[in-house]
């Protein structure tokens, strides 16, 4: 028991990264149908600029007190700022003009995108993995006698609140509804005097800035970076959008949660080389089983 | 900041070889016939070329760019003692392709190399397996190749490695300067035995290297009074190896030995042991932690490699070596740079000699094969010379351990074969 | 020189495809054919070859991948799962290993039923998805693959992978450590490959994988049966991949899990984007100019621009070169190098 509550606490905290990168792959592919293959590395390079400001800031160590606040929170929203403005920028230059083109165009561009900002972190801060500051002290406290560090909470609740604030904007904001009206169908939107090209850039801003923030949070929670991170992360979290529904904002979360679960269980039951497997699989069968995801509307084909 | 020392490179070596300038087809010609008719000495400006075969981009460049320059580095010191009319190059070329270590590549490079006839010697690669595809085809070729770092024992010893060699079965062409997985294994064992540790939980990154590193300290461990508790394995893509450490916490280890490198996972398992609460756990591996501060910094201490070398800290060409390296990338060594830099300065050592007994002529890839397995030379890696399988003779091995996010020498052995 | 020949080849099917005269253009088909025939004969360069070799194994990949994607229009992301089935079956049934020899003839034979019968266990359930999905269910088909060959350590030889393969022989020679065999086995292979696309395509079958390509709703109204239309095109596109595999463990001599990463697929759908999806020569096309970039203009891009006075390290910048091509092309020239025209006017009509 204890040793399944902690793999379970530790499933969730890697779960709610996934969750946070998730948002982002399901918001682009339900509103352009893309999979946005750059999206893994926006997320590692959400924890190269917190890993800067951080720098620049003068920290290289655990932050008490008003400094621990008002750092974190620089450090926070510049990383999600800048990673939103790249998304954007992708958006703009790289996949805009490809709307209408054969459906596999933009998905190559996007690999094409996602090699060219591995490269670019690469030189960036060198081709071997790099310290990122412990700025968040982690206390832990016993939940039925597993130690459960402050970090997890915090990223735990970070995910949440983040979920919960797309999900108000989405369904209660004017620039909310024309998101929902641009996935749904596009032409319909336009003619009802949506403006796309600005939707479809909320669309990236809102996505890439939330990788920002999972790459600033696996940052602290690791303690470590790396610019080839964004692959794998990336396709897990691709997976965790497929399993909770593609499209689907609170879907992304579950399946961002359940993937950690499964991958952290799946290592403690069959070993960590098979965890990979065992994530794919469950993937694999769920989109026969239930192609939807656990809470996907119903699938049309889209034309 | 990389970029301009590398530009500093190729601009200084331009113009320290006058002639080289001459277009590289013009150069091949001359040294076509130059080895097909042996005894006529050579034109002034002739180039003869170390190829350079190791994984340089995407997630392999960690480990690839900086054993590249060790070899580069090597072979720009070894300017100055090339006979008078010779320059010597470095020609490097990536065996990743889309990022990924590929086998297939790196017989591309090799052959490519192959047809060109100024090269004279390979160093490389830094996979096994890729190491694996290459051997049978130097070997046919009678080029001498010579690995840094690639250290699965069937290589060289052993009846896959004479399949390896099944075209010229006689002949060996490949050679290392790093130490095998047997040798390393049973050093750590030993080591982890003298430090005290009676229970070890074992980890590696499934690859090649740190897989067969594990398998063999498995066994010596056990040989030798320990006790395994478990063995693991890391995933791929991933840097979560918390759920991992979990179990390694509940089962109450003395060390955690880890079978990889440190930019496979070995840096990150480490840091992460700390937040698990195995933080006051031994960690221990092979050469593949020598740069595990660069990632773990003081949370280092307490863990534990072995180097297949004397004490590095008293080796003048150690230090010499590192005072260059610095100097000309502005960057630390990698783990692998100064292995590459002894294959190339044994690689260059040979070209050389081969043309001082040929008078001065360009020496056949047979006569520097020949030169490679008679070396004898200091490097920052120790003394090296080869046994008939093409693997270092003088096994010794260090300890070392981390104090303040700084490695130190604890002791060293000297295997017994 | 290498330039020379990947250069050739790429002009000779660019001219080809805008040729109106059908007999014309078989004729500068077969010149090249002839052409590639010939080559070993007068010029001695083995490692030309071998790299030629390679190529031609990617050629098979894309024209294989061609039938699933070009032809039927389902999104394929796993196709290297099949290559490495066609690969290890080789390794395992002809080295040391299990100490089975059996001929490399017989095995391409068994590979490519092997890799088609797995195509088709991965298809039945999965080609009811729509096409987003199936993508998805494929990629993760092709990430599971590897991982277990590298897991399954007692049968594969792990990360390690089998060594020391047999080598091919015909007429009791054997192949060695030549790549010439090899390279004639790849032109042979790619020839019988183009035989059954260009068939396949305009068979009764081909033309319902173009019905559902277009609007599998109204192919389904006309009597196709969908799903076995679909089942087919999966089952071969695996066997060419299957075919593939073998010719290249043969050639390399061992097999290892990581020659069969999530990247080889991508690079192959990249080769059919790249050239022009659903179109023969520009797969070819396609295949050849990645092939020329990642395996000869990459691990070269120093030696070459030291060549033209340049002296930068490339080395650093393999992965933003690449990335940068794959992102102008597709800018640019979105339906490809080389569309079909049917292509081409598909997308006339999108866009109007």
């Amino acid at each position: 028991m204890h040793e399944f509550l902690a793999q379970l606490f530790n499933g969730i905290a890697l779960g709610g990264i996934y969750a946070l990168i998730a948002l982002g792959y399901t918001m682009v592919y339900g509103i352009i149908g893309l999979i946005n293959f750059a999206h893994g590395d926006v997320y590692t390079l959400g924890s190269f600029f917190a890993l800067t400001i951080l720098t620049a800031l003068g920290v290289s160590g655990e932050l008490h007190g008003v400094a621990l606040v008002v750092d974190v929170a620089i450090a926070l929203i510049g990383a999600a700022l800048l990673c939103g403005i790249v998304g954007v920028l992708i958006e703009r230059l790289a996949y805009r003009r490809l709307r209408n083109a054969p459906r596999l165009a933009p998905l190559i561009t996007a690999i094409g995108i996602s090699f060219i900002l591995e490269n670019v972190m690469q030189i960036w801060k060198g081709p071997a993995p790099v310290p990122f500051p412990a700025v968040v002290p982690n206390p832990s406290v016993m939940i039925a006698g597993v130690a459960v560090g402050a970090q997890q909470f915090l990223l735990v609740g970070l995910a949440v609140v983040m979920m919960v604030a797309l999900q108000l904007f989405i369904h209660n904001t004017r620039l909310g509804r024309a998101m929902r009206a641009t996935a749904e169908d596009r032409d319909a939107a336009q003619l009802m005097g949506i403006n796309i090209n600005k939707t479809i850039m909320l669309t990236f801003l809102i996505g890439s800035a939330l990788a920002g923030v999972a790459g600033f949070v696996s940052g602290v929670y690791y303690q470590s970076t790396w610019f080839f991170n964004g692959f794998g992360a990336g396709l897990k979290a691709f997976t965790a959008a497929v399993l909770g529904g593609i499209g689907n904002i609170a879907g992304a979360m579950l399946g961002g949660f359940l993937i950690g679960i499964i991958e952290s269980f799946a290592t403690w039951k069959f070993g960590g080389q098979w965890s990979n497997v065992t994530v794919f699989a469950i993937l694999i069968l769920v989109l026969v089983f239930r192609p939807s995801g656990l809470l996907g509307e119903a699938v049309y084909e889209r034309a | 900041m990389r970029i301009s020392a590398a530009l500093a490179i190729v601009l200084l070596s331009a113009c320290s070889g006058a002639n080289n300038a001459s277009t590289s087809k013009n150069t091949t010609t001359t040294t076509t016939t130059a080895v097909t008719a042996a005894p006529s000495p050579a034109p002034p400006g002739q180039v003869v070329k170390i190829g350079i075969d190791l994984p340089l981009s995407g997630g392999d460049a960690s480990v690839g760019i900086s054993t590249e320059q060790g070899a580069l580095l090597a072979i720009d010191q070894a300017q100055k003692n090339m006979p008078r009319g010779y320059t010597l190059q470095g020609e490097g070329l990536d065996d990743s392709v889309q990022g990924v270590h590929n086998p297939e590549q790196g017989v591309s490079n090799v052959r490519s190399f192959i047809s060109d006839a100024a090269v004279l010697a390979v160093v490389g690669p830094y996979n096994s397996n890729v190491a694996r595809a290459e051997i049978p085809v130097t070997n046919a070729a009678g080029l001498a190749q010579i690995g840094p770092s690639v250290v699965a024992d069937n290589l060289t010893i052993g009846p896959e490695a004479a399949q390896l060699r099944r075209t010229n079965p006689s002949w060996n062409t490949f050679f290392r300067v790093c130490t095998t997985d047997s040798r390393q294994g049973a050093a750590l064992a030993q080591f982890a035995r003298s430090l005290g540790f009676k229970r070890a939980y074992i980890i590696d990154d499934n690859e090649t290297y740190g897989l067969d590193l594990a398998d063999r300290f498995e066994k010596d461990f056990t040989n030798d009074g320990g006790t395994v508790l478990a063995r693991d394995h890391l995933a791929k893509n991933t840097q979560d190896f918390k759920s991992l450490l979990l179990k390694v916490l509940a089962a109450k280890p003395d060390v955690v030995f880890f079978g990889g490198v440190t930019s496979t996972g070995g840096g990150l398992l480490r840091k992460q042991m700390f937040s698990v609460g195995l933080g006051k756990t031994a960690y221990m591996g092979g050469d593949g932690l020598a740069d595990l501060a660069t990632v773990a910094a003081a949370q280092a201490d307490g863990s534990y490699y072995t180097l297949a070398a004397p004490n590095a800290m008293k080796l003048s060409a150690a230090q010499a070596f590192v005072k260059a390296y610095r100097a000309k990338y502005n960057a630390d060594i990698g783990p692998y740079s100064a292995n590459a830099y002894a294959a190339a300065q044994v690689a260059a050592s040979a070209v050389v000699r081969a043309i001082r007994s040929g008078h001065g002529t360009v020496p056949s890839r047979t006569a520097v094969v020949a030169n490679v397995a008679s070396t004898k030379l200091e490097t920052p890696i120790g003394p090296i010379s080869f046994d008939k399988y093409g693997d270092v003779t003088n096994p010794v091995l260090s300890l070392y351990g981390f104090k303040n996010g700084q490695s130190y020498f604890i002791r060293q052995i000297q295997l017994k074969l | 020189m290498i330039y020379a020949y990947f250069l050739v080849a790429i002009a000779v099917v660019v001219v080809a495809q805008r040729l109106p005269d059908l007999r014309a253009k078989r004729g500068l088909f077969l010149l090249l054919g002839v052409a590639l025939l010939c080559a070993p004969l007068f010029d001695r360069n083995d490692s030309t070859f071998n790299v030629l070799a390679d190529a031609g194994i990617f050629v098979l990949l894309a024209l294989g991948l061609n039938i699933v994607v070009g032809f039927a229009g389902l999104l394929d992301l796993g196709y290297a799962a099949f290559f490495a089935i066609g690969a290890y079956t080789y390794a395992m049934m002809a080295s040391p290993q299990f100490n089975l020899h059996l001929p490399f003839w017989l095995l391409l034979f068994l590979a490519a039923a092997f890799a088609a019968v797995f195509g088709i266990i991965l298809g039945a359930p999965t080609l009811r998805l729509r096409g987003d999905y199936l993508a998805i269910v494929t990629l993760g088909f092709g990430e599971i693959v590897p991982q277990i060959f590298q897991n399954l350590t007692k049968y594969t030889g792990g990360p390690n992978g089998i060594g020391a393969l047999d080598f091919p022989s015909l007429f009791g020679r054997s192949f060695g450590q030549n790549t010439i065999p090899y390279y004639y086995v790849v032109l042979a292979l790619i020839a019988l490959a183009l035989f059954f696309a260009y068939n396949l395509r305009d068979s009764r079958l081909g033309r319902a994988w173009m019905a559902i390509r277009e609007d599998e709703l109204a192919a389904r109204h006309m009597g196709i049966n969908t799903t076995a239309v679909k089942l087919a095109a999966f089952a071969l596109g695996a066997s060419f991949s299957g075919l593939a595999g073998v010719v290249f463990a043969a050639k390399l001599s061992l097999v290892s899990p990581d020659l069969f990463q999530f990247q080889v697929s991508v690079l192959i759908v990249s080769m059919l984007v790249l050239g022009g999806m659903g179109n023969i020569p520009g797969v070819i096309v396609g295949a050849l100019v990645l092939v020329l970039v990642n395996n000869v203009v990459l691990p070269q891009a120093n030696t070459i621009a030291a060549g033209a006075g340049l002296h930068v390290d490339f080395g650093n910048y393999h992965f933003f070169i690449y990335g940068a091509i794959l992102v102008g092309i597709m800018l640019f020239r979105p339906e490809g190098l080389l569309p079909s025209r049917q292509r081409k006017e598909e997308l006339h009509h999108a866009a109007a």
